[in-house]
């Protein structure tokens, strides 16, 4: 609708500005019009003054306007300065600081076993510092693997080997690093030559608890060592050497070479299948290595973990153990068949036994 | 004065049409509201109803009595901003 030019002169700015405060003036009055009507309404239905009935909570719920306190009454900072003594450790910690100091204190909650594992690793870092090329992960590594005592796959293992269960239990390991050799008797260091490295270490002098191929020692080292414990006459390493005195191998050793993997595996598989958090980062790495290392080795529970495992253990005496192993925990029965003729020469044996295993599987 | 009242009929009109008075009316009681102003008229009404007795405040009475009061307890920067913009639908559409 076209309407009348207005230019904004003189007069009819004045008539604009009326116009303007008249529409304005309409637009409150429409806003007390509403608000009359909305207190009339309420006060014939009877609801406008029912806030007012309680005399007393009104004066207990009411606005305070002071200085330092909120509309509550309450003090906001009232926490702030105080201290509070842990019941632990009987220290006087800032309020604001208790909660996490505790959970620290006490070991519980998120992050303190983390915490705690990174304290450990950190500890044994230092203990090692003079390591000649050992590395420091896998050696916590080993705590974790040897000294967990809470795996479930632990105490199966050892449940599974009546014999074995004692023999093992002769270990003395410490929750440190290796085996003192100087608790254990002559028999039980040869049994325990025959199996793991063996290594004596510089600075802890214990021997290493790793297997016959671990990275860190040289078969010289391992050698040195076995003269050393054992004497001159000492059998040489099983490993790698095609001509054996296998007078000098008895046969709980073979039983021990079956043995050993599969308790060294187990406990393997257990850390990482449980709640792998637990893991910190230092270990992460090298465990996975390790875990593609034995990952061979470790599906000895599989009948199809054999085949896998001839694959990739073939040759060395760890790939034998797990051979046997495998297949002991397929066929109780061939078991005995297989470990009697390991005892003779080792290449030819782990051909055999390979052949052997696959009639099993079929 | 017809061509007045007649023009202001038109705007009147037009800011009816367009929605804008609607939407000038919702501003005003938002703004109220927030400064204050429905909660000292009401504690005015609440004097008026216990002057004249609960049961026989009218709305008449209501209306006399708080208008005045109400017209002059609107803050300065809401009544600025409501002329504003007032104007300003004038300026945009009054010429057209």
């Amino acid at each position: 609708m076209k309407m009348e030019d207005m230019p904004l002169s003189g007069p009819d700015n004045t008539k604009l500005e009326a116009l303007v405060h008249d529409i304005y003036s309409e637009l409150v009055e429409d806003a007390c019009l509403g608000l009359c009507f909305e207190v009339h309404r309420a006060v014939k239905q009877g609801y406008f003054f029912l806030d007012e009935t309680d005399q007393e909570s009104m004066k207990e719920f009411e606005i305070v306007d002071q200085p330092g306190v909120d509309i509550f009454g309450q003090v906001y900072n009232q926490w702030k300065n105080k201290e509070c003594e842990c019941p632990n450790c009987k220290r006087l910690i800032a309020a604001s600081r208790f909660a996490p100091h505790l959970e620290k204190c006490l070991g519980m909650g998120r992050n303190s076993s983390r915490i705690a594992n990174r304290r450990l690793a950190s500890n044994n870092n230092n203990s090692k510092s003079e390591s000649d090329q050992e590395d420091n992960d896998d050696l916590n590594d080993n705590d974790w693997s040897y000294g967990n005592q809470n795996s479930p796959r632990r105490s199966k293992s050892l449940k599974h080997k009546n014999g074995q269960t004692l023999f093992l239990c002769c270990f003395k390991y410490n929750y440190n690093t290796g085996i003192s050799y100087e608790s254990l008797g002559p028999d039980e260091v040869r049994s325990l030559l025959t199996t793991q490295c063996g290594v004596i270490s510089e600075h802890t002098k214990k021997m290493c608890t790793r297997s016959q191929r671990c990275p860190q020692h040289t078969d010289e080292q391992r050698r040195a060592v076995r003269v050393f414990l054992l004497g001159p006459s000492a059998p040489s390493l099983p490993d790698a050497d095609p001509v054996v005195e296998s007078d000098s191998f008895d046969i709980p050793e073979g039983q021990t070479l079956m043995n050993h993997p599969q308790w060294e595996d187990s406990p393997d598989i257990s850390p990482t299948d449980s709640a792998s958090s637990k893991a910190s980062t230092n270990h992460s790495d090298s465990r996975k290595l390790k875990k593609k290392k034995r990952m061979t080795l470790n599906l000895n529970s599989g009948v199809g973990a054999a085949a896998a495992a001839v694959v990739g253990g073939g040759g060395g005496i760890g790939g034998v153990g797990c051979l046997a192993s495998g297949s002991s925990t397929s066929g109780g029965s061939s078991q005995s068949s297989i470990s009697l003729p390991s005892k003779k020469k080792r290449p030819k044996l782990s051909a055999a036994s390979i052949s052997s295993t696959y009639h099993d599987l079929n | 004065m017809s061509k007045d009242s007649q023009m202001r009929a038109a705007i009147n009109q037009k800011l009816i049409e367009m929605g804008e008075r609607e939407r000038l009316k919702e501003l005003l009681r938002a703004k109220l509201v927030e400064c204050g102003w429905k909660d000292q008229l009401k504690a005015h009404c609440k004097d008026v109803i216990r002057e004249k007795g609960l049961e026989h405040v009218t709305v008449e009475d209501l209306v006399t009595e708080v208008t005045p009061k109400g017209r002059a307890l609107v803050p300065d920067s809401v009544k600025k901003e409501l002329l504003t913009r007032i104007r300003a639908f004038l300026a945009q559409h009054a010429t057209l």
